[in-house]
């Protein structure tokens, strides 16, 4: 049996910067698959080439045994059926003359659509509930009756592979639900083959016997949900913390957001220190905010990018003149302001002579007994010519810093017991404000 | 829907009627002239219905088709430049002598410019080999029109005066033809332009829901899109060669059929081919038999188009193609 799909090798996207690279994969017939994968993972690029609508850079994309770009346009549309996330339809084709428009490979220039055309028309909008409102105008429906009217006109197609684009995302859970349900049954009956991309894992995980997980232009991982769906790869893929259950009774997975990571979004205002620099810090920073971890940092040069993200945050801030050294007496202020936080991160900065001098605030949060975290990898980020970074580096793990390599990691590490709260920093200090800036309060205007 | 069927095979029956009715009209009187008296005035009124059916079936094909393609409510013949080459034509025509070479020389003149002016558009728009977007095409449509219309302009102001007036008159549109022959080969030509993209209504139908939907269902995008604007411009040129830049036709007509007998193409494209060579003869009889003097029917048209088309801008809001 020739495959249903069969990608091998293939790179596509724009010509100078390719979405997708290298990507292999075969899909059998009569497979429900789930893709999944952050925004800009390339799950609709993979889509449009797959369709034929995008031409690979470099690789083949073969359905059946054919070569998507070399079927003609109609046998094409009788093997390839694609539901959008959405579709404007800009004049006024009711329902059935749209759902109708699936049929448009089949009927004849100018003729009338046959018996099996209008049988078939008939079958998509009574199989997703809108033959009531055949007659109304697309455009005056609700969300949800256009979007189940465009799976009709896709299942009028009465294709042997359904693309579903994130399909279902704007249905409320009753349609959503039928339409998963529908899809199942079609694939269980005719066999037809179904993609669907979501950010709902959880429906993916339900309705998918296989999901591809796609991350930064490749496949990350392939296979049964429960072996895709981890937390682990859920954090690498994702950069969020997660907990994946297995209900006992039904097998289903349920994904939720960790309860660590909820208990990490109140940081309560204690304070974290942040080595930074050059914009390497900037993601840290943010997510800490967001947290409600105060935050400071320093010290960093006048204008560098992670000083424009810390005052656009509120945070505490030491700096330097820019392009000069660490001197002393920033460094000084840098250790008082640093001194009053709760704990310390190093972020994944290059070190050189100029910023070496930040390694010492680190030590002296060892010194008092605070927790120190350290990302990975300060082998490749250091250029001082003795390699000095490293060595101070080394000894700060070696007296109990912690390594993180990500930014969910690094808040899961995070104290949060209110136990480990130095005494409270001075007042009138920059970094104890508020997290995030305040935008003043909008006063009501009705008397109250 | 039932009551589209009965106002499309209405209009399929009323635009004969409509032009029998334009016969009766002229400055000569109401009624019928007898053909073995009144045999000249006979031929002249045929002749003027025919050009006024020829001219507003082209517009109006032309408009509903570059809507469809263009997917934007206010696109009409003249949006890729048409218009502007075509006036460029005929005004290096007048200027340099070369419409002194017969009645042909004009109008072939104002066909070849125009239909180059497309080129230069349809080129502009696709740099580096890819098929252009909606948008580049819209974009350097204004873009080329507008250096068209500036040499045109500067071609006005150094013209003798005989020369302006001439360029002048043609520029603001009428359906008086001086050549039998010129009038049965425009004829022609737009005959098999509008049939040609009448027969490619399931193309015009799922472009309308966008170029990657109608992909999906199994058409041919460039190949449509390219044999679209290639035909909508052959019978828009050929039109304006005819009878000059007469206005509106192009847009009022297609959103006043899609109202009456719906979007769908295989009967919009006639509906709308019918109705627009009816609605301009009308215009055209009215034009020179109720005012007091003959103006061009270029204005008349104008003139009904104008307040309409700020009812659709208005109407527009409500987000959707007026339903």
């Amino acid at each position: 049996m020739t495959r249903a799909i069969q990608i091998e090798g293939m790179s596509a996207g724009y010509r100078h910067q390719p979405v997708l690279r290298d990507v292999s994969m075969a899909v059998e017939e009569g497979e429900i698959i789930g893709i999944l994968g952050p925004n800009g993972a390339g799950k609709s690029t993979l889509f449009k080439t797959l369709s034929g609508w995008l031409a690979p850079l470099s690789g083949t994309v073969s359905v059946f045994g054919t070569p998507v770009h070399r079927l003609p346009p109609l046998e094409r549309a009788r093997r390839i059926a694609v539901v959008p996330q959405e579709l404007d339809v800009p004049v006024p084709y009711t329902v059935e003359e749209v759902v109708m428009m699936g049929r448009t490979a089949s009927i004849g220039r100018l003729s009338r659509p046959a018996a099996a055309d209008r049988q078939a028309v008939e079958r998509a909008m009574v199989y997703t509930d809108v033959a009531d409102v055949r007659a109304r105008p697309l455009n005056e429906l609700s969300g949800g009756e256009r979007q189940r009217a465009i799976v009709a006109m896709a299942l009028a197609q009465e294709p042997r592979i359904l693309l579903m684009d994130e399909a279902t995302s704007r249905l409320d859970i009753n349609h959503r639900l039928e339409i998963m349900q529908l899809v199942e049954r079609l694939n269980e009956e005719s066999g037809v083959t179904v993609l669907m991309i979501s950010h709902d894992l959880q429906l993916a995980a339900e309705f998918s016997r296989r999901l591809i997980m796609l991350n930064q232009g490749s496949i990350v991982a392939d296979g049964r949900p429960s072996e895709v769906l981890t937390e682990a790869a859920l954090r690498q893929v994702y950069r969020c913390d997660v907990s994946v259950r297995e209900d006992a009774r039904t097998g289903s997975l349920s994904i939720l957001p960790a309860p660590r990571t909820r208990a990490a979004r109140s940081g309560n205002g204690r304070r974290v220190h942040v080595i930074a620099g050059g914009g390497c810090g900037e993601e840290v920073l943010r997510r800490l905010a967001l947290s409600g971890y105060a935050i400071s940092t320093g010290v960093l040069n006048r204008g560098d990018m992670d000083a424009e993200v810390a005052l656009a945050l509120g945070a505490g801030l030491v700096t330097e003149q820019p392009f000069s050294p660490i001197g002393e007496s920033a460094l000084r202020q840098a250790l008082e302001l640093a001194l009053s936080a709760s704990a310390a991160v190093l972020t994944a900065v290059p070190f050189g002579t100029g910023n070496l001098a930040n390694l010492t605030i680190l030590e002296r949060f060892l010194d008092m007994g605070r927790p120190v975290f350290v990302a990975k990898g300060i082998e490749t980020r250091d250029y001082t010519p003795h390699r000095e970074a490293m060595a101070r580096v080394s000894a700060l793990l070696s007296r109990g810093a912690v390594l993180w390599s990500n930014v969910a990691e690094l808040a899961a590490l995070l104290p949060d017991s209110p136990a480990s709260e130095p005494p409270s920093p001075e007042t009138g200090n920059p970094g104890s404000a508020a997290p995030l800036p305040r935008l003043p309060a909008v006063k009501s205007p009705d008397p109250d | 829907m039932a009551s589209r069927d009965r106002t499309f095979y209405l209009v399929l029956a009323a635009s004969p009627a409509v032009l029998f009715l334009c016969l009766l009209l002229g400055p000569a009187g109401f009624g019928l002239p007898d053909w073995t008296a009144q045999r000249e005035i006979l031929l002249l009124r045929l002749n003027r219905v025919l050009a006024g059916l020829v001219v507003g079936a082209a517009l109006s094909t032309a408009g509903v088709v570059l809507q469809a393609i263009l997917r934007n409510p206010l696109a009409e013949p003249y949006v890729l430049g048409v218009s502007s080459g075509a006036g460029l034509g005929a005004a290096l025509a007048v200027l340099t002598g070369f419409s002194a070479f017969g009645v042909f020389a004009l109008p072939v003149s104002a066909f070849c410019l125009a239909i180059a002016t497309l080129a230069v558009v349809y080129l502009l728009a696709s740099s580096s080999g890819t098929a252009p977007s909606l948008y580049s095409l819209i974009l350097s449509g204004v873009i080329v029109s507008s250096v068209c219309s500036s040499l045109l302009m500067f071609l006005v102001s150094v013209a003798p005066v005989e020369g302006m007036h001439n360029i002048l008159w043609w520029m603001l549109g009428n359906l008086d033809i001086a050549s039998d022959l010129l009038l049965v080969i425009t004829s022609g030509i737009v005959a098999a332009g509008c049939l040609g993209l009448w027969l490619l209504s399931p193309e015009w139908n799922a472009l309308t829901l966008g170029h990657d939907m109608a992909h999906h269902l199994g058409i041919r995008v460039r190949v449509a899109v390219g044999a679209g604007l290639l035909l909508a411009t052959l019978i828009t040129a050929a039109a304006v060669g005819l009878s000059g830049l007469i206005g509106f036709v192009g847009l009022i007509v297609p959103h006043v059929m899609r109202i009456l007998v719906g979007p769908d193409h295989r009967r919009l494209i006639p509906a709308v081919a019918l109705g627009g060579g009816a609605f301009l003869a009308l215009c055209d009889a009215v034009a020179r038999t109720v005012l007091p003097a003959e103006i061009p029917v270029g204005v008349l048209t104008a003139l009904v188009g104008g307040p309409f088309f700020l009812a659709l801008l208005r109407k527009r809001r409500k987000e959707q193609w007026i339903a």
